[in-house]
């Protein structure tokens, strides 16, 4: 292995994106809106990842034109190599003002039942009743990342709930997903959220799959909370050759499910201290594993702006055997400024040629006006599989403004 | 008692000690829940501080009191120091004001109603210890029942911006625990309650096909105490958390983001001769049908490379009549239509 980091100059392309982000800055403090919300950030790291040095602007924005109807945008821009960017958000809301029904038209993330989030152009249209029950359809063409065109793409799908005297909602979902006009993706789904008692919360959903029969993704959650104690049980099992598109050749390997049943506790030990411990077995191909994890976090003051924190981590699923420990910590200067860093270290079982012990640590010194600007800057060093070591310098100039 | 058993009880709860204001069981901010309780019992009316807040529309000030007010009353104070830097929490002053500028409350409608009792409303009052006497949302649903806009979540005629609000859930709704995990069952059902306070975007962050430049991981690398499954030294190890939770990765990633990275970094092993598979991984001999095996646990893996046009490379052996016989694992089945539709027709199309 070697260090491979070598500075380029940089090309016309990243000085768009550099003057990009100067204007995003100062533009969102001359635009006007009642009531809008803005936010700018220009980030830029030597990581060749993103083919050093890079930079990157994202623009998100919010806008309430009036009660019932919202509009927003995420985008950004970046050099990787070229001049590049995409949309990830650029919606209209559209709410009935009793709240009978609202719609979303545009570009946007279908997160709904037992359905697994799709990003789509499209719309989606939510009916209530006064009795609990809603029916939402939505329909559009799943998004390709950077506007690559795909003919005959598209996705619909449809879920009906019904909530019972808030304590229960029940729904049933269904998703058509097609690629180049083949179905890709076929799926039935049932949810649930229950709080059957104050102490209890149940959630649930599960999809079946109907292009190659059975359960594509299943999972349950059951958390209770005692005095300073709160634990979560958990069960999932999800069929990884049906979560891909069924257009796949790798979708036809048969049914192999990935199974999960585990447990997490969250413990107030002290009013700055807290302890959150994971453990859980998997059935993987017909093979146990285990995934286990312990964090804790002192808080260095009554409002939590300094803390620290380690954790503990140890996973050992079939061919993925690794032990790992993080720390962190952060403290404010004072004048708006912060002061944290991060360190891991990784150690896996099999190195292969990879190194023996993945450390990676961070440094980093941010600030924060009372004015919305916030900057941070930041080393970055790693000893990972591919270099015996790297080094990255990350800063971010952002600027969140709100008018009224 | 032995001397060193002394000197080891006299250590222990000296660190005890030491530990005790270092866990926050003795705050050292010396600000503290204003007295209102005590105010109160010694028959001090609300207003005689709070000056005019029963005229108090929408906007406007808070009529919080001034050092003044205190001194009218306090003429001898114990401190030359201000009565509310210790008297009140700033954290309390914080919360009354996110509240006048994003609740729709006018007292002016309320206090005749109440007929000038305020504690009707703000009944933590009576709690010596409350930090806040911002009255629970059960308060106002003693009096407006509010059925309708519950079900509808219309919750506009109070809160002008929720998300503005900044009011964390308390209840079970808390992002408590491993909330990475649980939050996506835990959303499923409840769309409408999460849309409550989380805009389009706090999805697209994540869920977005083309995600990782606006990862909060990424963008908030200084914000070390957020959680997230990208953070820290996620390069090194994500082939190994990819392997442990077979699936987990296809939520937000398409099958072709693996080589579509290793490309972009030049760490792909495309275009090369060298195979990242050990030796034997493919082949008649033994071990030659590990492929297979790893194939079936872990199918996203190997779509991560030999996906699209990379499949062929499995055709040329699997398709009918093939040495490397049927890849289908028991219990496959499928609607599809094996001659016309893909990816069956590739092995089993016409002529085949």
């Amino acid at each position: 292995m070697v260090c491979k980091r070598v500075a380029r100059s940089r090309s016309p392309a990243q000085w768009v994106v550099v003057v990009l982000a100067v204007g995003a800055s100062t533009w969102s403090s001359r635009a006007s809106a009642d009531p809008l919300r803005l936010r700018a950030d220009a980030l830029t790291d030597t990581q060749s990842e993103t083919q050093s040095p890079t930079g990157l602007v994202v623009l998100q924005g919010q806008d309430k034109v009036r009660p019932w109807l919202d509009a927003e945008g995420l985008v950004w821009a970046g050099t990787k190599p070229g001049l590049t960017g995409d949309v990830l958000v650029l919606a209209l809301h559209l709410r009935e003002p009793h709240g009978y029904g609202e719609a979303r038209v545009g570009r946007f993330v279908v997160a709904t039942g037992a359905i697994f989030p799709v990003q789509m152009d499209g719309a989606d249209v939510l009916g209530r009743t006064t009795w609990g029950g809603s029916v939402e359809l939505f329909g559009g063409v799943p998004v390709v990342p950077r506007f690559g065109p795909r003919a005959y793409d598209w996705v619909t799908g449809a879920r009906v709930a019904q909530k019972v005297a808030s304590r229960l909602t029940m729904g049933v979902s269904y998703v058509q997903r097609r690629e180049y006009g083949e179905i890709s993706n076929e799926e039935v789904g049932a949810d649930l959220a229950a709080a059957p008692a104050k102490w209890l919360d149940l959630a649930a959903k599960g999809a079946y799959d109907l292009t190659s029969p059975g359960i594509a993704d299943g999972r349950l959650s059951a958390a209770t909370r005692i005095d300073a104690f709160r634990l979560e049980l958990f069960a999932s099992e999800q069929s990884p050759g049906r979560l891909l598109p069924a257009t796949s050749l790798f979708s036809v390997l048969g049914d192999f499910p990935s199974e999960m049943i585990g447990g997490t506790v969250r413990w107030k030990a002290a009013p700055r201290l807290d302890v959150l411990a994971s453990g859980a077995g998997q059935l993987v191909g017909g093979e146990l594993g285990m995934n286990a994890w312990i964090r804790s976090t002192l808080r260095l003051d009554d409002r939590g702006l300094g803390s620290v924190g380690v954790e503990v981590r140890r996973v050992d699923v079939i061919s993925a055997r690794w032990t790992g420990f993080r720390a962190v910590g952060a403290q404010p200067l004072g004048h708006g400024f912060r002061l944290s860093s991060e360190i891991e270290i990784a150690v896996p079982d099999q190195p292969n040629g990879r190194g023996s012990v993945w450390p990676w640590g961070l440094a980093a010194l941010g600030w924060r006006s009372h004015a919305g600007w916030e900057v941070a800057a930041a080393m970055e060093a790693a000893s990972t599989p591919e270099y015996r070591y790297e080094l990255n310098a990350l800063a971010r100039i952002s600027r969140s403004l709100e008018l009224r | 008692m032995r001397p060193w058993i002394k000197a080891l009880a006299l250590l222990v709860a000296l660190t005890l000690a030491a530990c005790a204001g270092v866990l926050g069981f003795h705050p050292t901010d010396p600000s503290r829940p204003f007295p209102h309780r005590a105010h109160v019992d010694k028959g001090v009316n609300c207003v005689v501080c709070h000056a005019g807040v029963e005229h108090a529309g929408d906007t406007g000030p808070l009529h919080l009191p001034t050092e003044a007010v205190c001194r009218s009353c306090h003429t001898k104070p114990h401190d030359e120091r201000a009565c509310l830097g210790c008297h009140g929490e700033a954290s309390t002053r914080e919360g009354a004001e996110i509240a006048r500028k994003n609740l729709r409350f006018d007292h002016t409608k309320h206090v005749p109603v109440a007929h000038g009792d305020c504690v009707r409303c703000h009944s933590a009052v009576a709690d010596a210890k409350a930090g806040t006497i911002l009255p629970k949302m059960a308060s106002c649903f003693s009096c407006h029942e509010h059925k309708d806009q519950w079900k509808m979540r219309d919750c506009d005629g109070c809160h002008v911006d929720l998300t503005a609000e900044d009011t964390l859930p308390t209840s079970h709704l808390i992002h408590d625990g491993d909330w990475i995990r649980e939050h996506g069952v835990r959303a499923g059902s409840e769309r409408d309650l999460c849309a409550s306070c989380h805009t389009e975007r706090s999805c697209a962050k994540c869920h977005g096909a083309g995600t990782t430049p606006t990862l909060p991981a990424k963008m908030a690398f200084d914000e070390v105490s957020l959680p997230g499954l990208h953070r820290a030294g996620f390069r090194s190890r994500h082939a190994e958390e990819a392997r442990a939770d077979p699936g987990l990765c296809t939520t937000c990633h398409s099958e072709n983001s693996c080589v579509d990275c290793h490309t972009a970094s030049h760490v792909s092993p495309a275009g090369t001769t060298r195979s990242p598979h050990p030796v034997g991984w493919v082949g008649s001999g033994r071990g030659g049908s590990e492929h297979g095996v790893q194939a079936r646990i872990d199918p996203v893996s190997c779509a991560g490379c030999h996906g699209g046009a990379g499949e062929m490379l499995c055709v040329g052996c699997h398709r009918v009549g093939g040495a490397g016989g049927s890849p289908h694992g028991p219990g496959f089945t499928s609607t599809k239509n094996k001659v016309h539709d893909m990816p069956c027709r590739l092995c089993h199309g016409p002529g085949l």
